[in-house]
């Protein structure tokens, strides 16, 4: 009797341990902030969404309108977005997420297409929230959101500056950004 | 103008209002829960207008949304931090793909990915 209440124990024991490492597992797969090791530069904040919002900030209808906003946005309304720059027809923007997240969002008029990314905020800590489009030459344009402290992005030496908190790189070679401060930098894989 | 006439313009401007209320966007989430190391795809083609990938709420890997169409050639990719979407004109008849990855390129696996046409 002793040795089946022994046995039923182990098992219970060995069952626990199975669903713990499961859930740790499950968890711990489902972060993906980049590594602790890398670089840091400022503390995540992103000083464009502080300022005092104007009319441009708000999101276009249309944005609001995908199911995506719904999902992702803190507000189904965009309620804190902030225009962060205007390129050609291209319009950048970045808005609140859900649960810590913050999205930078694209609306490109003349190309009806608009795209959003949304990541945890922590990602700005070691690098960029980014979308990248490869066009048919093999070159990839990318459009990026960094926060405080960071001064340019770069790519086949060619620098562009950080404009309310973001970069518009088009043209470029190769899977990584090199985006920095006057001290530091760091390396983000855009490719595929 | 003839009774005829007018008749036939009514039946014309009908049908020409057919195609426009039956034309409405189909949604459909077509992949949950991706195993790792596989690539989703919805499996049939149609002229997209929109493709998203929904990770969760802490998301922060790689993701990447493409189409093809039937004769191999790639419309976009569009790689992106955590979730995102990418609407676009339905100019092309193509398949959609999606997946994720991680800093060392492994794919892992997606909650949900989605397209309308």
């Amino acid at each position: 009797m002793v040795t089946v209440q022994r046995r039923s124990k182990l098992r219970l024991l060995a069952l626990a341990g199975i669903a713990a490492a499961a859930v740790i597992t499950a968890a711990t797969s489902q972060v993906g902030r980049g590594g602790g090791d890398r670089t840091q530069i400022g503390t995540g904040s992103v000083a464009a969404l502080a300022r005092s919002a104007r009319a441009a900030d708000a999101l276009p209808a249309q944005v609001l309108s995908y199911p995506f906003a719904a999902r992702n946005f803190a507000s189904p309304t965009g309620a804190g977005s902030r225009l962060l720059q205007t390129d050609g027809s291209l319009r950048l923007y970045t808005v609140p997420g859900k649960a810590g997240m913050l999205c930078l969002v694209e609306v490109d008029n003349a190309a009806q297409t608009a795209g959003a990314a949304c990541a945890d905020r922590g990602v700005l800590l070691t690098g960029s929230i980014f979308m990248a489009d490869r066009s048919e030459n093999g070159r990839l344009d990318v459009l990026g959101l960094v926060g405080d402290g960071h001064t340019y992005a770069e790519a086949n030496g060619k620098r562009v500056g950080i404009e309310g908190n973001s970069f518009v790189l088009r043209g470029v070679e190769g899977d990584s950004v090199t985006v920095g401060s006057a001290a530091e930098t760091q390396t983000i894989e855009v490719g595929d | 103008m003839s009774r005829t006439a007018l008749f036939i313009l009514i039946v014309a401007l009908a049908l020409l209002a057919v195609p426009v209320a039956g034309g409405g966007s189909y949604i459909y989430w077509w992949q949950h829960n991706m195993p790792t190391n596989t690539v989703g795809h919805d499996g049939f083609a149609h002229n997209h207008t929109y493709n998203e990938l929904y990770f969760g709420p802490n998301a922060g890997w790689t993701a990447r949304l493409w189409e093809v169409t039937p004769a191999g050639y790639t419309h976009f990719v569009r790689l992106c931090s955590g979730n995102c979407f990418y609407a676009h004109p339905p100019y092309y008849y193509a398949t959609s793909y999606c997946a994720n990855r991680d800093p060392n390129g492994t794919t892992h696996f997606v909650y949900d990915c989605r397209d309308e046409w």
